[in-house]
Formats: structure tokens, C-alpha cells, sequence
């Protein structure tokens, strides 16, 4: 007996241990489809306006307050400190990169035209600083000449230069200085970092391109051609394989490095580091390989053929006569452009906005010149490579704008003072305006260490962090400057790279989950509680962005946006709604709904169960990568996975799924690989420009080969469907975001409805709307709160604007006005506690 | 002394063996790394690709390690800086940052060294009475403290509150480097800096002169009619020296590294985190420069500190093989 009990509890054990393996064998599928992807945008009657949109901007100027200006023989100094000077900084003006550069800059130059604060205070005007008047449209004087043809418009430009402009040690600024300079600009020998400010965008002047690349290889993208047709014409195509397949420092079998453009004819097979199996299927790609197999006609990605394949061309000799610059007389020069500024009147002062001065003595002073084998020669003519270190230090520098670089100590601190020989104290046409003698900028690293020398009065101004925010929040000398950056919350959503992480966070492709996930996000605790003035973000684009320059009506207050996020977080309104007015309804969103998150994941759960990506029981471990483990972050973590484990709760996802951090300062890298599950994403900029916006990031490859991060969102698979005037397009999301941003690719739509420049502010601002719905509606991102900055100001200063304006902010240095000089200052604050 | 000629110089030429060596794996290490891609957006991205082909980055790696040592040996040309401070020379940087490291950190030192010698050799002397333990426990909370707590209590008390120090340090626009007014403006960060080296300055001094007062040549020297004063300054602390001289040495050497939160803290414009930097960004020419600096400050110290030990005590004798 006790035989057949031990033979049946063995047979027993054995059943359960083979059940077991059963149950842990779970394979999730190999492939997920979300199905077919379609949006619907509904309706738009539009407005179109011969040649675009147009508008003229005004020119009434603040006039800055009486008596205090220039004139005050007392001395005032403006003491500010700055976090980093960001690894060194470059004010040349022909290589600066970073709004740390352009400190310098911005006060030791100063632009053909300024735009500054109104004589309303409530916006922003256009007056003429280096130019002596506004630019005039002179196009049909070049006809056939420079690539402009017959009825041509604002293509050529005359702009009469201001004849008072001096150097700094008083040499006059001529048309010669202008004509040097924007050589040296293009000069190819040193392909200074800012050349493209005056080729690659609307601005493009012409053979300016060419005169920089000349006798060197250049690539444009292939847009409309076909790949196939030029192969067949003996024409080389080349494949950006850095851009579309991450091949940035791919190697070869010999060690040779992956170049950029690689003709996709060349089968060199190079080793994709982003694959660890050396043995597996594309661990080694060649330029051909990637064209037959995924850009050729016929192929997966051949809507990025336009994007990724381009073609190679040796740029002819140009010779600088060729240029688009001309000196008409002492005092006047011609711009010729490529392409003709819409909006000319906003957009020629805005394109105008700098100069690209150098001083030629110095410049040609700080050259040091180069041969190919990195030997030095003591000649241009001789040189293969010239560099400079002009503006590296005061007295490599010399400028013409209202100050002048005095002192500059590397990470320590640099020092401006008035420059007497500005046009503007000398003609008098300021006054009214820059009380500010002296300018100095301290290095100061340490946020409590700039925050004790504000409280003793070392410095006038100083930035907040959220820790600071509790004593602050309410003083009255704090100020907030929005920023045109919104942080978001991006997935992962390509299954086949969420599979490999092996932590069932392939969950996350379905979109049930990342809804509940959105849905269960307090934005407006979540700004509150973790930063210093963020507020609740809900739209991709923030409250900075105008999408009409000449009213600055910003985007975000429109109705056509308040409409689309008002229909994404399904708030109602209208008659036996919840809200009256579109306007109540947007200011009641909160798009936080914890009760509908849980319903939306059980869904999810049942979604993932059924479609086999998951087993429905084994634990679910999702990472969020970030920058660093700052006490902001793991409190910002600690949120999320509250947050995401009571939306769980009820779902079959309770008590399964976890969220776990990980510190990845190259994370951005990582979810281009798809190596991550979700991070936070910050994008802005441009905010004059919010039309581009879409079109600037979400057009590339959904494989993070581009600058896209939402890896695995393929905008070509979202089909869009507008009703523009009763007639239905449909066409890619992809496509219509391209429109948008001006793109003459989408051919498709243009044929339909024309480009998008033809229909006024309104009618593109209502398109664009619907597409960042539409984007926002898949949730492979989510918008988490909207960047500001919270600074206070000394009391020895007075702000000039009290809320913040569109591009003048509050009104700058030049309506900057004091309460006390630097000598009462000092007796001020030796003998009082200062009260913030 | 032939020998230990001999000796020095066998062991510089494997210094330069050993950098020549750390110097080759760490730039085809540091060059399997790839720049950062090129993704920022409305640029023309062909322009920074076009300088890095200038800047010879497209070359096999031989190439560029022959053309590095090329510039470096024959021009002392550590190139330019790409990835951070753009288009200003290396070595320029390095220079021009050294100095206020060096000297907050010798100050420092010059001030913790004869502290930490007196507090220990006191603790010595009073073994396990009220005085020793005070010291000792003061010890023990300076070495587990980090330097950057002092340094906020020393800023918000001595700068802030009671208003003897500037917050941060003086600019060169404001005073010279060697002054009275750059001295002051740099106490905090000495203090800051200084009480750790103070702490273990006590503590290896205390327990070296403790072993040697107790050990039987001492006994010796007082019945030979020495005083206590006599026989510790002339015999137990020499010996002691043996192994604090060294360390000594150790903290001299290590006024090049700097600190970086200290530096943050006190805005100082030294090298502190320049090495830190320039792996993150990938700036391949300052981290080639960097490593080489501080390799060879590393393996110039060791053979200090080596030598330092057949001068303090001629018993130990270096290359001889008996």
C-alpha cells in the first residue's frame, strides 16, 4: 500500500512539476499590431490669404523712464551670477552655440533691428539699430541675376546702414565690414558653426551654401525623387546611415569607421553595436543591405526614402562674387535669398535680429592656419584649416553695441562696461533707457551659495528651485519667466525591443495603458510639488508660443488648442453638459481621473492577456530611466509609481506591476535604442514658430533613428482625416505634419488644398490644433507641466515689465532702472538686514 | 648614493614606460566611445561633421594616436577643446584653471599639517585621558563628516551670518592672486578642505608616536637622562615620521586634483571638475591631456613618496639588493 501511495504522490509531483513548466513556458507573441490607426480631425473652414498671411509690426517704442538713463553721472552696476559658463564661453560671433554664449554678445553687439518693449508695455516693437531704416524689397532689380525670375517678390533686400555704427575704439562700421565679414562667415577653410544661420533655413542667401562647401562633398535630402530612377540613370544615391540606422561610430571589419553618407550600392558591412549578438541577423549592415531591405520601393520604410537617401554632389567652386551679398555703397548692402521671406515684415527684422560683424585687424590677427597634415603654415593660401581664437578674451574682442567686455576670467566671471562710443549715448535717440553702467557676471555653481550672496546683496537677481519656493513663493519681487519647454513622459512602444528587455513591460503597447497611465498623472500636484514654477502641462506646446507674430496670439490660449485638449481629456460642454462654454470646460480640465484610469487598465490588462503579450500573472517591472538620482527625480519617480499602482488597483495588474528607476545620464541614447521603457522628454524652442514644431521632431523614423524618442510610433501608419471646406483629405499623420511645416514633399495634400502658407493665422492655427490632438491621443507621450523660471529681483532694481512679453520679456537691460547707485547701495546694505 | 641614482632613474624611465602605456589603452579606449550623435534640430548638421573631419576624427585610430603624439611631442599641442570650451587650446585651460587649485589646497595643507602634527602629538602624549579622547572623538567627526557639510556650516556662519569672509572667492579683476584680500576671500574653502586633513593628520600621528613611545629604545632614552620633551622630539617622533612624512608628501601631491564641490561651492575657477566634464561630453582632446596630467602626477608622487623613505630613514635603502 505504501508503494502505490508513493508511486501515485511521485506521479503527482511529477504532473505538477511538467504543469509548472507549462506555465512558466508562457511565450508572448512575437509581433504586436495595434491595429489600424485613424484619426479623425473633423472639420475646418478655412481662410486663405494671397501670398500668406501679412501683417505689418509696430514700431512705437516704450521711451524708458525720465531721468533715469545714461546720462546719471552716479555709477550703477548690475551684479548677476550664472550656474556654468558652460565648458567655456564663445561670443564670436561667427561660432557662438548656446544662450550662455550670446550673453556676451547680446551686449557687446547689437542687431540691425531690436525688438523691444511697446510704449503700451503689452508687447513688443521693431526699431532699427544697425540698419538706418527698414529693409526694402529691391527683387526686380536682379531679375535674371542670382536665380531670381520675372515677378519675383522679397527675394532681394536693401537695407541703408546706420552711418553713426562705430567700432568700439571708434572706427566707423562701413559696407566693407559687412562684406569681410560675412566672408569670413562662409570662409570653407573654417566652417564656422553659425554659417548655417545664413543658408539652411528661410534665410538662405544665395551660393552661400556653396561658397562654404566648395570642392567638398555636400548631400541633400532626396525628397521627391525616386531612388530606383536615379540608380538606373548611373547617378550615386547615398544613405544617411547615422541618421537612419545609428551608425555613428559603427566600425568595419578593418576598424574603418561608418561615414554618414554611404552610396547604397557599397555593401561594406559594418557592426551595429545596438545588437549584441555579434552572429545575429543585422548585428553587421552595409549602406545596401538597409536600401534594399527597408528604403528600396516596395520596402518597410520606404516613406523615409525622401528623408534618409540623399544625393551627393561636389559643391562647384563659388567664387565670393557669386555670393548674395552685395555692397551697393558705403553705407548700403543687398541681400539676396534663395527663397522670399513670407511675412516680411516681422520675419526680415526677426531673420536681421543679429549682425555677423567681425573686426578685420583682429580677426585676421587671431588666425592660426593649418595644412592637411595638421602642421602650421603662415598662410591662409597655403592652409587646408584656419582657426581662431577670436572672443576668447577682452582684448581678442572688440564690439559696437551698447557695452563692451572689460574683464573675462574663464568660469569666474566676466565684466561689461558702457561703451562711450555706441551710437546710441552719443546720438541721444536712448534716452530714457540703460541706467546700467557696469554689468558683472559671477560664476557662482552652488544654488545656496547664490541664494546667500542675493540675501546680502551681491547680486541682483537669483534663480529659485522648488526647495526655495516655500519662502519665496508669496514675495513680492519674485517674477516668473515661462520658457517654451514642456516635460512630457515618453514610452517605448516598439513590442519587439519592450519583448528583449525581458520584464514584460511590452505591456505597455497598449493603448489603454498609457491612457490610464495620463489619466492617473495630477499634473497641477505634480508642478506644485516638484518644481520651482513649472504649472500643469496638458498640450505638447505651452503657453509661450504665438502662431500669429504680428498680434502674438499665443497657441495655447486659442480655442481651436483649448478645443483639442478639452476633447482629449473628454471634458464636456454645451447644453446638459457639465460646462457651459469651451472656455469653462478648458478651465476646469485637470486631466486627472483616477476612477477611469482603473477602468481604462482593466481594459488594458484584458487587451494584453488576449492578444497573448503577456501572461496575465507573472510580475510586470517597467523602467523609467532618468538623468541623475536628485532628490527632484526619486521624488518625481516616487510619484509616477504611486500614481501607476493605484491606477492598477482592480485590474489584474494589482499587486503585479512595479515601476523601478534607473540612473542613465545617457538616457535620451538609451530610448533612441530602445533600450528604455519610458523617460522624461523636455522639447521646445521656436516659439515663434509652433507650426514647425511637429514637423521638426515627429517626421523621422519611428526607430529612433531620427529625433523622434517615441520609439515604435509610426506617424505614416496614423491615417488623418480633415473635412477642409466639406471636402474630406485623408492622408498620414506623418504628411500632414510635414505640411505644416512647410514641407513641398507632401504632394498629396498640396494638390488637394494647397500649401499651407496660403490660408491666414487662424485657419492653420485651427489644422494644427487637430494634429497635436492627434498625436497627444496615442499617449505614447505625456505632457507632465510646462517650464517656467522663478527668479527674484534685488530690491536696488526696478523690472520695467511686470508680466512677461513675448520675445522682449520684461523689457531687458535697456529699461533696467535703479533705486539706489552702487555707493548707497553699499551703505544700504551694511546697515540693513535685506527682507525677501 | 650610486645606487640610489641608479635606482631614481630606473624608475623614471618605467614612469614614462607606464604613461606611454596607460596613454595608448585609455585613447583607443576613450575613442571606441563615439561622439555624441548630431541631433539638433534646424542645424546643419554636414558642418559638424565637415570639422570633425577637419579635426582628423574620420583618420584610422592609428593615425590619430600618431598624429596626437606628433603634436604633443614636437609643439607640446594638446589640440583644442570640441566638445567643451570650444576652439580654446588645451593646455591653455589646464594652466590657466591649475593655479587656484593649487593654491587653496596648499594653503589648506599648510595649515592643517602643522595642526594635525600638534593635535596628535598631544593625543600622543595624553594616551586615554580626557584630552586624548576629546581629539580622538573630534577626529572621528571630521573624518566621517565630507568636506562640503563644513563647507555650507563654514559659508552660512563665517560668510553669511557673522560676515568675516566673502562667500566665494575674489575675482583676479578685484585683487591679485597672491594678496591678503585672495587669502581671506579663500578661507573658507581652506577651512572646508583643511579640517579632514586634520583629522587624519591627528589620528596617524596619534597612533604612530603612541607605538613608538611605547617601545623599549624609548625606555632607554630616558634612562640614558633624556627628558620626556627630549626623548619624544629627538627619537619617538622621527621615528613616527617614517610613516606620517609620506602622507604628508601624499596631500602635497594631491593639491592638483581639487574638489569639486568645494570648488562649486566657493565658485572657484579650478580644475576640479574638468576631468569629470570631459568624459561626459567626450572631449576627446582634454581627456587625453587630463589622463596623461594625472597619470603622471600619480606615478610622480609614488616615486616621491618611495624616495621619501631612505631620506627619512636611512635604514631603508632603495635599489640596493643586499
Amino acid at each position: 500500500m505504501k508503494r502505490i501511495i508513493s508511486v501515485i504522490t511521485a506521479m503527482l509531483l511529477v504532473f505538477s512539476g511538467f504543469s509548472a513548466l507549462a506555465e512558466s513556458a508562457f511565450t508572448p507573441a512575437e509581433t504586436y499590431d495595434p491595429g489600424e490607426r485613424t484619426f479623425n480631425a473633423g472639420e475646418i473652414t478655412t481662410v486663405k490669404t494671397e501670398g500668406g498671411s501679412s501683417g505689418e509690426v509696430t514700431t512705437d517704442v516704450y521711451a524708458g523712464e525720465a531721468g533715469k538713463d545714461y546720462t546719471d553721472e552716479k555709477v550703477y552696476t548690475y551684479n548677476t551670477a550664472m550656474t556654468a559658463m558652460g565648458g567655456g564661453l564663445d561670443w564670436n560671433p561667427h561660432t557662438w552655440e548656446t544662450s550662455d554664449d550670446s550673453i556676451i554678445l547680446d551686449y557687446i553687439t547689437i542687431g540691425f533691428y531690436s525688438f523691444v518693449v511697446n510704449s503700451n508695455k503689452d508687447g513688443y516693437s521693431v526699431v532699427p539699430e544697425m540698419a538706418a531704416d527698414f529693409p526694402v524689397d529691391v527683387t526686380a532689380e536682379y531679375v535674371g541675376q542670382y536665380g531670381v525670375a520675372e515677378g519675383d517678390a522679397n527675394k532681394a533686400w536693401r537695407i541703408a546702414l546706420n552711418q553713426a555704427a562705430e567700432w568700439e575704439n571708434g572706427e566707423k562700421i562701413t559696407a566693407d565690414d559687412y562684406i569681410y565679414s560675412m566672408q569670413q562667415q562662409l570662409n570653407p577653410k573654417m566652417l564656422n558653426r553659425r554659417a548655417d544661420s545664413y543658408y539652411d533655413g528661410d534665410f538662405d542667401i544665395v551660393n552661400a551654401k556653396n561658397y562654404l562647401y566648395a570642392g567638398k562633398m555636400s548631400y541633400a535630402p532626396l525628397g521627391d525623387a525616386k531612388a530606383a530612377e536615379l540608380l538606373e540613370a548611373g547617378q550615386e544615391v547615398y544613405l544617411d546611415m547615422h541618421g537612419f540606422w545609428g551608425m555613428a561610430g559603427a566600425l568595419d571589419a578593418e576598424g574603418k569607421e561608418a561615414a554618414k553618407y554611404i552610396s547604397v550600392t557599397n555593401d561594406v558591412m559594418y557592426r551595429d553595436a545596438a545588437v549584441e549578438d555579434e552572429n545575429a541577423e543585422e548585428a553587421w549592415v552595409s549602406a545596401k543591405y538597409l536600401y534594399d531591405n527597408y528604403l528600396a520601393a516596395g520596402q518597410k520604410y520606404e516613406s523615409y526614402a525622401g528623408k534618409y537617401l540623399a544625393t551627393g554632389s561636389v559643391a562647384p567652386e563659388t567664387s565670393w562674387d557669386s555670393v548674395g551679398l552685395k555692397k551697393i555703397d558705403e553705407y548700403t548692402i543687398d541681400i539676396i535669398l534663395n527663397k522670399p521671406v513670407e511675412e516680411a515684415s516681422f520675419y526680415m527684422p526677426y531673420n536681421l535680429s543679429g549682425t555677423w560683424l567681425v573686426y578685420k585687424p583682429l580677426y585676421e590677427e587671431c588666425k592660426t592656419f593649418y595644412d592637411a597634415s595638421g602642421a602650421e603654415v603662415d598662410s591662409e593660401d597655403k592652409a587646408d584649416k584656419v582657426t581662431t581664437d577670436y572672443c576668447t578674451a577682452p582684448e581678442k574682442s572688440i564690439g559696437y553695441g551698447p557695452y563692451k567686455l572689460t574683464y573675462f576670467e574663464l568660469d569666474k566671471q566676466f565684466t561689461l562696461e558702457r561703451n562711450d562710443n555706441w551710437y546710441g549715448y552719443k546720438s541721444g535717440k536712448n534716452a530714457g533707457q540703460y541706467q546700467t553702467d557696469r554689468i558683472v557676471y559671477t560664476v557662482i555653481g552652488e544654488q545656496a551659495t547664490r541664494l546667500l550672496a542675493f540675501l546680502k546683496g551681491e547680486l541682483d537677481e537669483v534663480g529659485l528651485v522648488a526647495a526655495d519656493m516655500e519662502k519665496y513663493a508669496s514675495s513680492k519681487y519674485i517674477s516668473y519667466t515661462p520658457q517654451s519647454y514642456t516635460t512630457k513622459i515618453t514610452f517605448n512602444t516598439d513590442y519587439e525591443k519592450l519583448l528583449a528587455h525581458g520584464t514584460n513591460s511590452q505591456v505597455v503597447v497598449i493603448d489603454e495603458f498609457r491612457e490610464a497611465f495620463a489619466l492617473a498623472l495630477d499634473r497641477e500636484e505634480f508642478a506644485t510639488a516638484y518644481t520651482a514654477a513649472g504649472s500643469a502641462g496638458y498640450g505638447m506646446l505651452n503657453y509661450m508660443y504665438a502662431y500669429n507674430p504680428f498680434t502674438g496670439g499665443l497657441y495655447r490660449d486659442s480655442a481651436p488648442a483649448k478645443q483639442a485638449l478639452v476633447e482629449l481629456y473628454g471634458v464636456e460642454y454645451g447644453e446638459g453638459k457639465d460646462y457651459a462654454t469651451l472656455e469653462d470646460a478648458y478651465a476646469a480640465m485637470t486631466g486627472y481621473n483616477m476612477p477611469a484610469a482603473q477602468e481604462l487598465m482593466k481594459v488594458a490588462y484584458d487587451k494584453a492577456v488576449a492578444a497573448g503579450i503577456y501572461d496575465g500573472v507573472s510580475p510586470v517591472e517597467i523602467e523609467f530611466r532618468v538623468y541623475n538620482s536628485d532628490t527632484v527625480y526619486v521624488q518625481m519617480f516616487t510619484y509616477l509609481d504611486t500614481q501607476i499602482k493605484e491606477a492598477v488597483k482592480g485590474s489584474g495588474y494589482e499587486g503585479k506591476l512595479s515601476l523601478k528607476m534607473t540612473v542613465d545620464p545617457d538616457y535620451y541614447e538609451t530610448m533612441y535604442s530602445g533600450g528604455a521603457d519610458m523617460i522624461f522628454t523636455t522639447w521646445g524652442g521656436a516659439a515663434l514658430a509652433p507650426f514647425g514644431m511637429l514637423g521638426q521632431v515627429y517626421t523621422d523614423a519611428a526607430d529612433g533613428s531620427g529625433k523622434q524618442m517615441e520609439i515604435g510610433f509610426d506617424t505614416t501608419k496614423v491615417m488623418m482625416t480633415y473635412t477642409v471646406d466639406g471636402k474630406e483629405i485623408t492622408d498620414s499623420l506623418r504628411n500632414w505634419t510635414l505640411w505644416a511645416n512647410n514641407s513641398k514633399d507632401v504632394t498629396t495634400i498640396i494638390d488637394a488644398i494647397g500649401e499651407f502658407t496660403d490660408y491666414d493665422y487662424e485657419t492653420r492655427n485651427a489644422f494644427y490644433a487637430k494634429m497635436e490632438q492627434a498625436y497627444l491621443s496615442y499617449y505614447v507621450t505625456t505632457p507632465v507641466y510646462y517650464r517656467n523660471v522663478a527668479s527674484l529681483d534685488s530690491q536696488k532694481v526696478n523690472i520695467p515689465v511686470e508680466t512677461y512679453l513675448q520675445i522682449v520679456g520684461f523689457g531687458g537691460l535697456r529699461f533696467l532702472t535703479y533705486n539706489y547707485d552702487d555707493a548707497a547701495w553699499a551703505d544700504y546694505i551694511a546697515n540693513n538686514t535685506l527682507e525677501y | 648614493m650610486r645606487t640610489m641614482g641608479k635606482y631614481i632613474v630606473k624608475r623614471i624611465l618605467l614612469m614614462f614606460l607606464t604613461m606611454f602605456i596607460i596613454m595608448t589603452i585609455c585613447f583607443i579606449l576613450i575613442k571606441m566611445l563615439p561622439l555624441p550623435a548630431v541631433r539638433e534640430m534646424g542645424r546643419d548638421v554636414n558642418l559638424i561633421l565637415a570639422k570633425r573631419e577637419a579635426m582628423g576624427y574620420n583618420k584610422p585610430l592609428l593615425v590619430q594616436y600618431f598624429l596626437l603624439l606628433k603634436n604633443v611631442f614636437l609643439h607640446w599641442d594638446w589640440g583644442v577643446g570640441e566638445q567643451m570650451y570650444e576652439a580654446l587650446n588645451v593646455w591653455d585651460v589646464l594652466v590657466q584653471k591649475l593655479p587656484y587649485t593649487v593654491l587653496v589646497n596648499l594653503y589648506s595643507i599648510l595649515l592643517a599639517i602643522p595642526l594635525g602634527l600638534v593635535f596628535g602629538i598631544y593625543a600622543a602624549l595624553k594616551k586615554n585621558r580626557w584630552q586624548d579622547h576629546v581629539v580622538s572623538t573630534l577626529v572621528v567627526v571630521f573624518i566621517s563628516v565630507p568636506s562640503y557639510v563644513y563647507a555650507f556650516i563654514v559659508q552660512y556662519l563665517f560668510c553669511y551670518k557673522l560676515g568675516w569672509f566673502p562667500l566665494t572667492i575674489e575675482s583676479l579683476e578685484s585683487t591679485a592672486f597672491f594678496s591678503g584680500r585672495m587669502l581671506v576671500s579663500m578661507m573658507p574653502a581652506i577651512l572646508s578642505l583643511g579640517f579632514g586633513v586634520i583629522a587624519g593628520l591627528t589620528r596617524y600621528t596619534r597612533a604612530e608616536l603612541s607605538e613608538v613611545l611605547t617601545s623599549e629604545f624609548m625606555l632607554l632614552a630616558r634612562t640614558k637622562g633624556l627628558t620626556k620633551a627630549q626623548a619624544t622630539s629627538r627619537h619617538a617622533l622621527r621615528n613616527a615620521m617614517v610613516v606620517i612624512l609620506p602622507m604628508i608628501i601624499g596631500e602635497f601631491i594631491g593639491i592638483l586634483g581639487g574638489s569639486l564641490i568645494i570648488e562649486k561651492i566657493f565658485a572657484i575657477p579650478g580644475v576640479g571638475s574638468l576631468y569629470v566634464s570631459a568624459v561626459n561630453v567626450r572631449d576627446y582632446n582634454f581627456f587625453m591631456a587630463l589622463t596623461v596630467f594625472y597619470t603622471f602626477i600619480g606615478l610622480a608622487s609614488s616615486i616621491v613618496i618611495d624616495i621619501s623613505y631612505g631620506i627619512i630613514d636611512p635604514r631603508i635603502r632603495m635599489g640596493s639588493k643586499k
